[in-house]
């Protein structure tokens, strides 16, 4: 798993059906990092810092099995500073 | 997911069957570096799309038979400040 800090969100009308309308947020490692895109299994809003899995973990905690992410957020970090990572 | 930009359409025609006809992209990361997708929405070139990777490549396909490792999920709406980024490296 992997401490990552959400972004913003990002719009994609145009997706494939296996997606739905499962919200999808820009996350990075760390402000300023590489960004990713993840699937939103908690609500999250912008700032706040999540723990993300990957693999078939991710794909499991989007709702399904067979749901197509790499990536996605299973849970809100209450407290963590940014600056020590 | 990665954030990726649709460069162009890819040709091949001599393929494993299991790849079957799935439409193909050349796609570019923010960095310049080059990989190639499999494409069931129709992206067309210039477009900002998210891809998934790994096993999830293959359920994101209409039939999860297919051979690939990179599937386009959707296209982005709205992707601006990353596209300048891309333009000033192509110029240099």
């Amino acid at each position: 798993m992997k401490i990552m800090r959400v972004e913003k969100t990002l719009v994609s009308t145009n997706r494939i059906d296996a997606f739905g309308h499962r919200p999808l947020l820009v996350v990075q490692d760390k402000p300023g990092g590489p960004r990713s895109v993840a699937v939103d299994a908690v609500g999250c809003v912008p700032g706040d810092w999540v723990l993300c899995v990957g693999s078939s973990a991710a794909r499991d905690a989007a709702g399904a099995k067979d749901f197509p992410s790499d990536l996605t957020i299973v849970g809100i970090i209450d407290r963590w500073d940014g600056e020590k990572s | 997911m990665e954030i990726l930009r649709v460069v162009d359409e890819l040709v091949c025609t001599r393929r494993v069957p299991g790849m079957q006809l799935s439409a193909l992209r050349v796609l570019e990361n923010a960095q310049g570096a080059l990989s190639v997708a499999t494409d069931p929405v129709g992206a067309p070139p210039g477009k900002w799309v998210f891809v998934t990777a790994g096993s999830a490549a293959r359920l994101a396909m209409k039939d999860a038979t297919t051979i690939t490792d990179l599937t386009i999920c959707g296209i982005i709406d709205r992707w601006e400040e990353e596209a300048g980024k891309i333009g000033a490296m192509q110029n240099s």
